[in-house]
């Protein structure tokens, strides 16, 4: 059919023309051949029948009489029709009776077998069966046999003639066909060299010729139509291609100048992954540095992903056996049994980014104390846990020694506290037996005893008395801090009124307040033992002729500061801590008369309020005690404190 | 040793058939002539038309009459149910006329009631037996529609229609067209044709040689 399809119009309408001829007159010829082929043989087969029925009629006598000469006779009538060949009548009892050949047919042409009627073609014989009925009663059979060469040959010529006319007729179709079909293909083909003319040379004011009206003369029309748009368009599209034009270059350059924009962004972007690479570099050179363990796992399914060297250490395993495992394996099975993992993600909600404690197992079964510091990153987009695991297990028992050894120390100290309760308390009875029996003793043997006697005897009363003030004043100490008295607000003006009331004053020493004082909440007693000491101790060793005492008070951040000055011998600086410890004295006992209790007693006050006691001191020239007392914790209000002052 | 005994079955065999087979012929040979005589007689009516034949009562039936000492014996049993134009046939058998003429009334008169029965019967075969009274016998039927047959020589001459002959040991017939004729029977051709002897026309004995 694509044969056909490229073929030209000129050749496809001849094609077409011929075809159709061919097939009609081919079919017409097949159609007669075989119609007359049919009509023959019918021919044949009545002609032949009639003959054999004239014949079963002439022998009717003959075989009814059995004379098959006659019979025989009868037979040789055939002889007018050449084409048949053999006759033959057979009796009932199916015996050939007489029989006929033409020339030399015997040769070829053999009976056949009986038959009653009928006729068949074969053997290229047509052969016809007869009864011969004689009064209603089959009384035998003729058979003749017609040679069919004869309407073989009729046949052929016929074909011959057909296909002489198929030749003829087809030759005078082509040679018509071939003039006519330009009737057809002169328009198309003109309008197929418009149509290249038009292509190739792009030429749009061609125009076909019309020639007639008929559908190539539409389709003319129709072209010459079509061309005078595509003209139009052309002209148009001319036009719109000079605007392309501009507007391709103006996006051309809109294109370069965002190129231009695009390269500064990369270059921004490049800057700023370069950091961001050097970050991460950092962060590695971190990571791989810390002193401190760092993994970091998958924060939704805890499995590890990284670690560090120190990790490593920590747990003393390989990098290739911790990554791809779940954090679990880091903690003794008791913790993650406890719900670690459980109190790890609570760790997470509540308290990122905060310490906590933990322990861990290494691969060697070693369990150590850990403090984690745990924080939640997005790296890459996904969720990861990084946690910062540091070694605590020295610090942590260190601590449970220093505790241990704390509570050591407070058993220790409470215990003496005890013993030198007890020990003051027990000693101070057979002291007071010593001192009565010694004033016993002097008045009811004062005019037996001589002088040094007596001497002697007041020696041990004021040894005893110095004993007892030893004693009072440890007793005093143990108190502090054990005995508790009820905290009250104490003006400490009125306070130091009172204690420079109490110590007695030699005529040559004044005691001056410098400035106001605050009103604390203390136990009383105690802060009056602080001034009572400390005012006594620069009464009792002043040197000078003239000689004075000043109290001060300074308020500096969150505490006062108080000072107590003389203008007393000094102290070296060497002693500035020694006066502090218990039972020091600088001077001889019998000089000064001094327990060497006093500054340690006022020393344990001070401190028990969370102050702090230091002096200042030059030799010969005097000394300055200071003291302070927290505001936070003794404070109580200010404003009371000025209005009290003011009034 | 094999082959001998075989060749001695068949020798015996062929002996053996040798033997019956000319018995077989002979009687075969003499019924069968009577055979095909009987087969002809029926084959006659066929091919010859009686007067008024064609308004006939198909119920009556053709009669053939046989008069004299009867030599057909069996012969005509095979074809005796058979129908001739439709019709039963016949055979009536007859006493040679001078018994019947002694049984009967013999003043020639038609009263016998067997000669009545003679002169209405289709085909009367007159046996050899009458050869003596042969044209006597004929003349009883003249003026009736009756086929005549006989296989005595000169029964044609005598007035008799059809006479069979034997020709090269085939039974033949010669047929006399003027005594047929006479008695209003019409011969048709193909039986003449076959007639190896026509009497009174000319034209047929031309045509047969």
């Amino acid at each position: 059919m694509s044969i056909l399809q490229n073929m030209a119009i000129r050749h496809k309408l001849i094609l077409i023309i011929m075809l159709v001829c061919v097939t009609g007159l081919v079919l017409a010829g097949v159609i007669f051949i075989s119609w007359e082929s049919s009509v023959f043989r019918n021919n044949m087969v009545q002609n032949v029948s009639t003959q054999a029925e004239m014949i079963a009629e002439n022998c009717k006598a003959s075989l009814a009489f059995q004379d098959a000469e006659d019979a025989k006779e009868t037979l040789q009538a055939l002889r007018v029709e050449s084409s048949i060949v053999f006759g033959a009548v057979y009796t009932k009892e199916r015996k050939v009776f007489a029989t006929y050949y033409r020339d030399y047919a015997e040769m070829k042409v053999h009976p056949l077998e009986f038959q009653e009627s009928g006729f068949s073609f074969d053997e290229g014989f047509l052969s016809v069966f007869r009864p011969i009925v004689l009064d209603g009663e089959v009384i035998g059979t003729v058979c003749l046999r017609s040679d069919l060469s004869p309407m073989y040959q009729m046949l052929k010529r016929n074909i011959g003639i057909i296909i002489a006319v198929l030749f003829l007729s087809s030759l005078a179709a082509f040679l018509m066909s071939s003039r006519l079909q330009k009737v057809i293909s002169e328009p198309i083909l003109s309008l197929a060299k418009v149509a290249k003319v038009v292509s190739e040379e792009k030429d749009y004011s061609t125009r076909a010729v019309k020639r007639g009206n008929d559908e190539v003369g539409l389709l003319i029309d129709a072209i010459n139509e079509m061309m005078e748009q595509i003209q139009r368009r052309d002209t148009e599209l001319v036009d719109a291609k000079e605007k392309l034009e501009v507007r391709v270059e103006e996006r051309t350059e809109e294109l370069t100048t965002a190129n231009k924009q695009l390269t500064q962004e990369i270059a921004v972007r490049e800057r700023v992954e370069e950091s961001l690479r050097k970050t991460e570099e950092k962060y590695r050179i971190q990571f791989e540095g810390a002193l401190d363990a760092i993994f970091v796992a998958d924060a939704e399914t805890g499995i590890i992903i990284d670690c560090n060297p120190a990790a490593m250490k920590l747990v003393g395993r390989e990098k290739s056996e911790l990554i791809g495992q779940h954090q679990r394996i880091l903690h003794p099975p008791d913790k993650i049994d406890g719900g670690f993992s459980k109190t790890y993600k609570e760790h997470f909600k509540t308290k990122q980014g905060q310490t906590l404690e933990t322990q861990i197992i290494t691969k060697k079964g070693e369990i150590k104390d850990v403090a984690v510091k745990a924080s939640l990153l997005e790296v890459g987009g996904k969720k990861v846990m990084q946690g910062i695991f540091r070694d605590i297990t020295i610090r942590k028992k260190a601590e449970l020694r220093q505790a241990q050894l704390l509570e050591q120390l407070e058993n220790a100290n409470n215990e003496l506290k005890d013993f030198a309760y007890v020990v003051s308390h027990d000693l101070k009875a057979p002291l007071r037996g010593i001192k009565t029996l010694a004033d016993w003793i002097s008045t009811d043997y004062a005019d037996k005893l001589d002088e040094s006697g007596k001497e002697q005897l007041d020696l041990l009363v004021s040894r005893v008395g110095r004993m007892h003030n030893l004693i009072d004043g440890i007793l005093q100490y143990s108190r502090v801090g054990r005995v508790r008295e009820e905290q009250l607000d104490v003006n400490l003006n009125e306070l130091a009124s009172e204690v420079i009331d109490m110590v007695s004053l030699p005529e040559n020493i004044t005691i001056e307040v410098e400035s106001s004082l605050p009103t604390i909440k203390c136990e009383r007693t105690r802060i009056m033992q602080v001034f009572q000491n400390l005012l006594s101790n620069a009464v009792k060793y002043m040197d000078k002729p003239q000689g004075h005492i000043k109290i001060g008070c300074v308020e500096e951040k969150g505490f006062w500061k108080f000072s107590i000055a003389d203008n007393g011998p000094g102290i070296e600086e060497k002693f500035f801590e020694k006066i502090f410890q218990m039972f020091q004295t600088l001077s001889p006992r019998d000089e000064f008369e001094s327990t060497g209790i006093g500054l340690t007693v006022v020393k344990k006050i001070v401190e028990m309020y969370g102050g702090k006691i230091w002096l200042e001191s030059k030799l010969g020239e005097g000394s300055t005690f200071f003291f302070t007392l927290s505001e936070k914790e003794m404070g109580v209000k200010n404003e009371n404190l000025k209005t009290s002052f003011i009034s | 040793m094999r082959i001998k005994v075989y060749k001695l079955i068949v020798l015996a065999l062929v002996l053996f058939i040798a033997a019956i087979a000319p018995k077989a012929w002979a009687s075969s040979a003499a019924s069968s002539e009577y055979e095909v005589k009987a087969a002809f007689l029926y084959n006659f009516i066929k091919f010859v038309d009686w007067p008024g034949e064609e308004t006939a009562d198909s119920s009556e039936p053709i009669s053939i009459a046989i008069i004299g000492k009867d030599p057909f014996g069996k012969a005509f049993k095979p074809i005796e149910d058979k129908l001739i134009k439709d019709r039963k046939v016949v055979v009536e058998r007859f006493k040679g006329l001078e018994e019947l003429e002694k049984s009967g009334a013999k003043d020639k008169s038609e009263q016998h009631p067997q000669i009545d029965a003679i002169r209405k019967c289709h085909l009367l075969f007159i046996c050899r037996s009458e050869e003596e009274k042969l044209e006597e016998t004929i003349n009883l039927v003249k003026g009736h529609s009756v086929l005549t047959v006989a296989d005595t020589e000169g029964f044609l001459e005598s007035g008799g229609i059809i006479n069979f002959l034997i020709e090269k040991k085939k039974v033949r017939f010669e047929i006399s067209v003027a005594a047929a004729k006479d008695a209003k029977l019409k011969v048709r051709s193909q039986l003449l044709r076959l007639a190896k002897r026509i009497v009174g026309e000319k034209q047929s004995d031309e045509a047969k040689n």
